[in-house]
């Protein structure tokens, strides 16, 4: 994040490489080597389907991982059939405590940094941005291009990670100091995880000032800020939650480097009190950013399924601009109740109750967007295709995990529950569940229009219901193991009299996490299949006004060979003005027709003399 | 709605992308200033006993290359401020030799680590200023001349924080 | 599905499974019924023959949105402002209300480390760094119907001492210094564990904590005490006993 990966990209485009149309504006040319088209593209929808793939390949990788968790807890010391051999070979195939640990930090960071937010705010982020605001591309090409190499650099490193001496990092996706300074894991892997995160920052960084600017300055004539699709506006916001809160992050990172390197003592404490640094320290800068950060991963799915649940009812956002408010509501909010993570730390009583009573006004924006989405569908002509059953989905799953976050703000349950199996519950019901649902409705959705194929319904709706199940089952079965009382990262709960009755849960939890791995296959061979096989998609095969679906599947390189000039809300469905078009809904630029007697002839351009 | 010509469009762009970079510059910073904040707030006494006294004088002197180098810029010079901007570089290492050998460096107590941590990362930063400089070939001044005012007011504020206060 | 909590050894557990309870029975009141309304919409407005045509409206009048912010206020109300109001009392009466003034309290340094829990008990004299300081691992024994006042310190990493049965955990810190406290009622053998990820062994950190009536208490104490002596090594104090249990410094 130093100054130069900014300076240098922001500058635009060589004029020499555009074409004008004619309102003035540049078009560029698609570029014809094979580098330049696929590799190192400044397209955004280029770029986004790039991120998309690497997030969705670091998905798998972090799943599989979550597979072998869920092995160990339902057969501890038992060897891992098939792949246990190659993967654990030392010990003959038994996953070691050492393997446990790097599995369960090596699960969180790739789930949270490589695989959702790649594949939700650089892959779809950068792919429907610029086409819902009738933008021709991001506001700054070369940044996006060095956005995404940033990220392929973080996840070098972080495989890197895996294969140096005294093994790879160790210490939670969290690395709480002083477990992730040297007296905890001396070896280079927790070092090379800390710059992977730090690289992974700077992608979002940059990708943050892109789509923040992009937004701001480049959304098409009428696409006026309440005009926008509400999936921008959660871009937009997630945005500027990274561009405030990444550096946080950063500066955590910054420090807990040079404690590893150089030797300094920023988060460990000295021999006596009061001298040195403070672990508590690192947690404090680490949750300023991480609980915005539960924002920057849900906002875009909030945004998504808002607008989704409305195409799908036939009928406008319900309270478009209360759901704008609660959204920016959630933004400020999510600033000042990062300390609800801390309770167990002995903070001081007024912190501890002003940062309860903080978390819980969290509550009256997330129930006015739950209400917004029910109060959407209600008189509705609800249709039921593949990616509005998994917007439902986010919509059961987000209520459990929303509701279940309140126990986690109360102080009091606080207490019982922290750092148990309750937590992994709660966070996995928003961070896992609802944001697989999101992400899979947007793939579902915009497929069409990022490949020009339509996915296969029938397998779609057999993935829907072979994940919405078995994932229900896994994490309110892990909401039950906490409750009663199982700690989090365990390698061995037996270890425990008390837990030791809890092992045939722990066993359904992982019989039904197999089951949700196995179905993952259906996705995608719905995937690659539809790449190669799909029915052609036509301009806009889900009869919606949004403008990407204005122009051809896929879009061309330059996405508008004019400009559209917006003069509707995003959510014009089941509108009476459009009975006479025969249809239901009316795009984002259409003009309504007048009344046929007084329709005027269309506006013929005119040849210049 | 007229479209600006595209090329002050773009300009305006610019200028829009590197007030939001450097907005979370400020945070990093601001992350920064506030855990020397807690460290300092918890420490019994500060500097910690034993901490030997800090070159202020020499740390300031340095602000005059960083000076120098954004007035060179306002004034359209910038090699000149390429020139001042790698010799603040340069009198920072100095710096840091001098506070390693009087045991004012990493791992030598908290004062020394503050102040080294934030001025490596600022001058980081100074770095990155100078690569886009010679990068572009410093066109678009006024962005450089931006940036680089932003760089000299977080060296002044992190100086006043850590070595007045 | 049969949901067994630890059982509850504690005075003041049953707060935090009221706490559960009532979280429980709100929070599932609110989703039983958002749920129903979802599936109302979804049942009765599906789109089919008859119905191809959603109900063109915004809610954006003032109506729509009264009818929105005055169900999030209730919500608010009735979930979160009466359970925060609940937990604040009982936080201020109870939970943070430290025996500091009660000398019948058992006072009791915890020091933590990689991965065992030592304790040290001031013994009869309330007082550390006498000798009649009671020295074990992993275990913690006390007797029931006082105060157990313990306060902790880490030697590496963030520990966090959990007891499932009375409800409660709080982290052991390096270089700081937390506090809790409890009282059983209940004699018996509970497990300790450790709930904050502190490296490999982090599943191994058990420990026990053993209630005993008074009388028993007593007795064992007078056992311990001896053991105790003979396992101190005052050449090598390390964390445990360098600090002021008082103060915290």
């Amino acid at each position: 994040m130093s100054g130069g990966e900014a300076t240098g990209p922001l500058e635009g485009e060589d004029s020499s490489e555009a074409a004008l149309d004619p309102t003035g504006d540049e078009i560029q040319r698609a570029p014809t080597g094979f580098l330049r088209r696929y590799v190192f593209s400044l397209d955004h929808k280029v770029i986004g389907r790039q991120f998309l793939f690497l997030g969705l390949a670091f998905l798998a990788v972090g799943g599989a991982m979550a597979m072998l968790i869920r092995w160990q807890l339902a057969r501890p010391g038992v060897p891992v059939p098939v792949v246990g051999k190659l993967l654990f070979g030392p010990s003959g195939g038994v996953i070691s405590p050492v393997a446990y640990t790097a599995l369960f930090t090596m699960h969180g960071t790739i789930m949270i940094f490589f695989a959702v937010t790649p594949i939700l705010i650089g892959g779809f982020g950068n792919f429907c941005l610029p086409l819902m605001i009738g933008a021709r591309d991001m506001a700054f090409p070369r940044l996006n291009l060095a956005s995404f190499w940033a990220m392929f650099a973080a996840t070098a490193v972080l495989t890197a990670s895996f294969f140096v001496p005294l093994g790879p990092p160790e210490a939670g996706w969290t690395a709480y100091a002083t477990l992730s300074t040297a007296i905890g894991a001396p070896g280079p892997g927790q070092t090379l995880w800390v710059v992977a995160i730090y690289l992974n920052g700077a992608s979002s960084v940059m990708g943050a000032v892109n789509y923040i600017t992009t937004v701001l300055r480049l959304r098409a004539p009428g696409m006026t800020w309440f005009r926008m699709p509400l999936t921008v506006w959660g871009f937009f916001l997630t945005s500027i939650l990274n561009a405030l809160f990444v550096p946080v992050l950063a500066a955590a990172m910054v420090l807990l480097f040079f404690d590893r390197v150089l030797g300094t003592q920023f988060f460990i404490a000295g021999t006596t009190p009061g001298a040195g640094g403070d672990p508590i320290l690192y947690q404090h800068l680490f949750w300023l950013f991480g609980h915005p950060e539960v924002y920057i991963l849900i906002l875009p799915a909030w945004g998504i399924v808002g607008d989704l649940l409305s195409f799908f009812a036939r009928k406008p956002v319900f309270g478009y601009r209360v759901t704008v408010g609660a959204l920016v509501g959630v933004v400020v909010l999510s600033t000042v109740v990062y300390g609800h993570h801390m309770f167990t730390t002995g903070m001081s009583p007024l912190l501890g109750e002003s940062f309860m009573l903080l978390t819980m006004i969290i509550s009256v924006p997330t129930s006015l967007i739950v209400l917004s989405w029910l109060g959407t569908l209600w008189r509705g002509a609800i249709r039921f295709p593949t990616p509005m059953l998994f917007c439902l989905g986010l919509v059961f799953t987000f209520g459990v995990g929303g509701l279940t976050g309140l126990y986690l703000a109360d102080i009091t349950a606080d207490m019982y529950l922290h750092d148990t199996y309750f937590v992994v519950g709660h966070f996995h019901l928003i961070m896992a569940a609802a944001l697989l649902m999101s992400l899979f409705a947007a793939t579902y959705f915009w497929f069409p229009k990022m490949f020009g194929r339509m996915m296969s319904e029938g397998l779609g709706k057999l993935h829907f219901w072979l994940t919405f199940l078995p994932l229900n089952v896994v994490f309110f079965g892990m909401l039950l193991i906490g409750v009663q009382g199982m700690q989090r990262r365990l390698y061995d709960p037996s270890v425990y009299d008390f837990l030791k009755p809890l092992l045939p849960l722990n066993q359904a939890i992982s019989r039904a996490a197999f089951l949700l791995g196995a179905a993952q296959l259906i996705f995608v061979l719905n995937f690659f299949w539809s790449l190669a096989r799909g029915a052609r998609a036509a301009a806009n095969p889900w009869e919606v006004g949004t403008l990407e679906w204005t122009v051809a599947s896929p879009p061309p390189h330059h996405n508008f060979d004019r400009i559209p000039i917006v003069v509707h809300g995003p959510h014009e469905l089941g509108h009476p003005d459009a009975r006479p078009l025969g249809r239901d809904w009316l795009a984002q630029t259409e003009v309504i027709p007048e009344a046929p007697a007084a329709a005027a002839p269309p506006a013929k351009p005119t040849e210049p003399a | 709605m007229i479209a600006a010509p595209a090329a002050g469009r773009r300009h305006v762009d610019a200028q829009v992308g590197l007030v939001i970079f450097l907005g979370a510059t400020a945070m990093l910073f601001a992350a920064m200033l506030l855990a020397y904040a807690i460290i300092r707030a918890q420490a019994p006494a500060w500097p910690p006993a034993g901490t030997p006294p800090f070159p202020r004088g020499a740390a300031a002197a340095n602000t005059l290359a960083l000076v120098a180098a954004s007035l060179a810029l306002r004034r359209g010079r910038p090699r000149a401020a390429f020139g001042f901007g790698a010799a603040f570089l340069a009198l920072q290492g100095v710096l840091w030799r001098h506070l390693v050998a009087v045991h004012l460096g990493p791992g030598a107590g908290a004062l020394g680590e503050v102040f080294f941590a934030l001025s490596t990362l600022h001058a980081l930063h100074v770095l990155g200023g100078l690569v886009a400089l010679a990068l572009t070939r410093a066109r678009r001044p006024r962005l450089h001349a931006l940036y680089w005012d932003f760089v000299l007011a977080i060296w002044v504020v992190l100086y006043v924080a850590v070595c007045l206060l | 599905m049969h949901i067994v909590l630890p059982r509850d050894a504690s005075l003041d557990g049953h707060l935090v499974d009221g706490a559960i309870g009532y979280l429980t029975a709100t929070t599932g009141i609110a989703f039983l019924a958002a749920l129903a309304f979802l599936a109302a919409a979804l049942v009765l407005h599906r789109a089919r023959a008859g119905r191809t045509w959603g109900h063109h409206t915004h809610g954006n009048r003032a109506r729509d949105r009264a009818l929105m912010f005055a169900v999030a206020l209730v919500l608010f109300v009735a979930v979160d402002v009466t359970l925060a109001l609940r937990t604040t009392r009982e936080l201020e009466t109870r939970f943070w209300r430290y025996p500091d003034g009660d000398p019948s309290a058992l006072r009791v340094e915890v020091t933590a480390r990689q991965w065992a829990w030592t304790f040290r008990t001031a013994g009869p004299d309330g007082r550390f760094g006498t000798p009649d300081d009671v020295l074990t691992l992993n275990e913690l024994d006390v007797p029931i119907g006082r105060p157990v006042y313990l306060k902790l310190r880490s030697r590496d990493v963030v520990h966090s001492l959990y007891l499932p049965s009375f409800r409660t955990k709080i982290d052991a810190i390096p270089g700081a210094t937390t506090r809790a406290w409890v009282q059983a009622t209940t004699p018996g053998r509970y497990e300790i564990g450790c709930a904050q990820h502190c490296g490999v062994s982090h599943y191994k950190m058990r420990g026990l904590l053993v209630v005993r009536p008074e009388a028993d208490y007593a007795e064992w104490l007078a056992r311990a005490e001896t053991d105790s002596l003979l396992r101190q090594d005052p050449a090598a104090p390390g964390e445990i006993g360098a600090w002021n249990w008082e103060t915290g410094k």
